[in-house]
């Protein structure tokens, strides 16, 4: 316990260190985006958008690494995750699959919990007990999500990545996972304190997990992975349709994403 | 006394004349909005219709709600401009063509879900946001619609037009420029066209 502890803080620690300085590298000269000086009327329009639609540059120094994983993680979409996927979604129909990923989603309070109550945002914290305590007995195991539907309680998608933003930690450069997909430096090292709040997890813990040896646990999470690629995929497929060039398409949506989570 | 009544009384119909003005804008779009997205409903579903019937009603629905032909040229940021005239007509077209069956398909998705309006933002005179969601059984998806209204209005299309769309916090738009800005680092103008060409 006390070395994961350490493991914790050293990530906590070289986070915020490297947050310092990519802010700096993320900065963009600005005179790189002075509007145009033709005055014809179609250029003074784009002009009016340039301050708007300049994006911002990501800290993107593993690009190579992370073409290379982009393409394996579509591979092993493509070839394995998502036939699998869709022979699952054959089987089981649309109600009982939502069930599923409300269920996954009602173990997962304690991270969303904590980390409502990390960023003083109380509100949010009441609201994801309420429906926690409603949705595990009136929703019979957290199976169905008569919190919303009822009481409307809205979930809030929190992780221990958007506290660290919320507390002012960059972004580090952009790192895409193995299988997981998208990600950065700061997101993906607050996955392992995140993890230490799952109840979905194998090692000896001083309260209740759902899962004991590593078997159950990769069975559990096997399910809770197919039941949600069973859910998006459709969206995916379509998401995908658009990009040009997958790598650059993922990433800008990723920290786009995560941008604005961080905000609300 | 009773002129002070009178003056104060023109004064304040005035604010209120100006101010309503200004919301009143606001409520004509949102409501204007809202029936293109009852119209695009019934569309989608109407079971007489074949798929590609539905996709074409919708395309021809939303069309003058959108500047494509804007977005096209804002997709490519900087580089625009580098653009001979020939490239700059064929890019326009092919992007354009790119949003309509990403919107239509995109749109056809849909099943039993409701578009409620939470709120407009005008951030500029010539702008106004309207944030949406998208209100399903399971789920809500929370969608900004960008408006821009051009200086001179646009034959055939709507005084107020929709230039980007953010879902979940995502943009449309941004995103494409980014990710044409990363393939034009490498690769030429030509190399995207035939890209586009090839995914229409």
């Amino acid at each position: 316990m006390k070395m994961r502890l350490i493991l914790t803080m050293t990530s906590c620690a070289l986070v915020f260190g490297l947050s310092a300085c990519s802010s700096k590298s993320v900065e963009k000269p600005h005179e790189a985006v002075e509007p145009p000086q033709k005055s014809s009327s179609v250029d003074d329009e784009l002009a009016s958008f340039a301050e708007e639609m300049e994006v911002q540059e990501i800290y993107d120094p593993l690009s190579g690494y992370n073409r290379v994983m982009t393409n394996f993680n579509d591979t092993a979409y493509e070839y394995v995750l998502k036939p699998v996927a869709t022979g699952y979604k054959n089987v089981l129909h649309i109600e009982i699959r939502n069930s599923i990923g409300n269920f996954f989603e009602n173990i997962h309070f304690p991270v969303r919990f904590a980390n409502t109550l990390l960023q003083g945002k109380l509100s949010y914290a009441t609201e994801e007990t309420g429906r926690f305590v409603i949705n595990t007995t009136v929703g019979v195991f957290g199976l169905f999500d008569p919190a919303k539907s009822y009481f409307e309680l809205q979930a809030h998608d929190e992780d221990f990545g958007q506290t660290l933003g919320f507390y002012g930690v960059g972004n580090g450069p952009h790192i895409v996972l193995p299988l997981l997909g998208p990600s950065n430096l700061r997101d993906a090292l607050s996955l392992y304190p995140d993890s230490l709040l799952s109840v979905l997890d194998y090692d000896e813990r001083s309260y209740w997990t759902l899962t004991d040896t590593p078997a159950e646990y990769i069975g559990a999470k096997a399910v809770e992975k197919t039941n949600a690629i069973s859910l998006y995929m459709d969206k995916y497929d379509k998401i995908k349709a658009d990009a040009v060039d997958l790598y650059p398409y993922l990433r800008d949506m990723y920290e786009q994403r995560r941008k604005k989570q961080i905000e609300e | 006394m009773k002129y002070i009544y009178k003056v104060v009384l023109a004064l304040s119909a005035v604010f209120f004349f100006a101010q309503s003005l200004a919301a009143d804008e606001q409520t004509v779009l949102k409501k204007h909005f809202l029936t293109k997205i009852d119209e695009v409903i019934c569309i989608v579903e109407s079971k007489k219709l074949t798929r590609d019937q539905r996709n074409g009603d919708i395309v021809k629905a939303l069309t003058p709600m959108f500047d494509f032909e804007l977005m096209a040229k804002l997709s490519l940021g900087n580089r625009w401009k580098d653009l001979s005239d020939a490239e700059k007509e064929k890019f326009v077209a092919l992007y354009v063509e790119r949003m309509k069956q990403s919107y239509s398909s995109k749109i056809d998705a849909y099943k039993d879900e409701k578009v409620e309006i939470k709120k407009a933002e005008q951030t500029k005179e010539d702008r106004i946001t309207l944030v949406t969601d998208l209100v399903s059984k399971t789920q809500k998806l929370e969608i900004a619609y960008k408006f821009h209204k051009p200086k001179t209005p646009i034959a055939s299309k709507d005084s107020w037009l929709i230039y980007d769309v953010e879902i979940l916090g995502v943009s449309i738009l941004k995103t494409d420029i980014a990710q044409f800005k990363e393939f034009l680092n490498t690769k030429s103008i030509a190399e995207l066209i035939d890209v586009l060409i090839k995914q229409s």
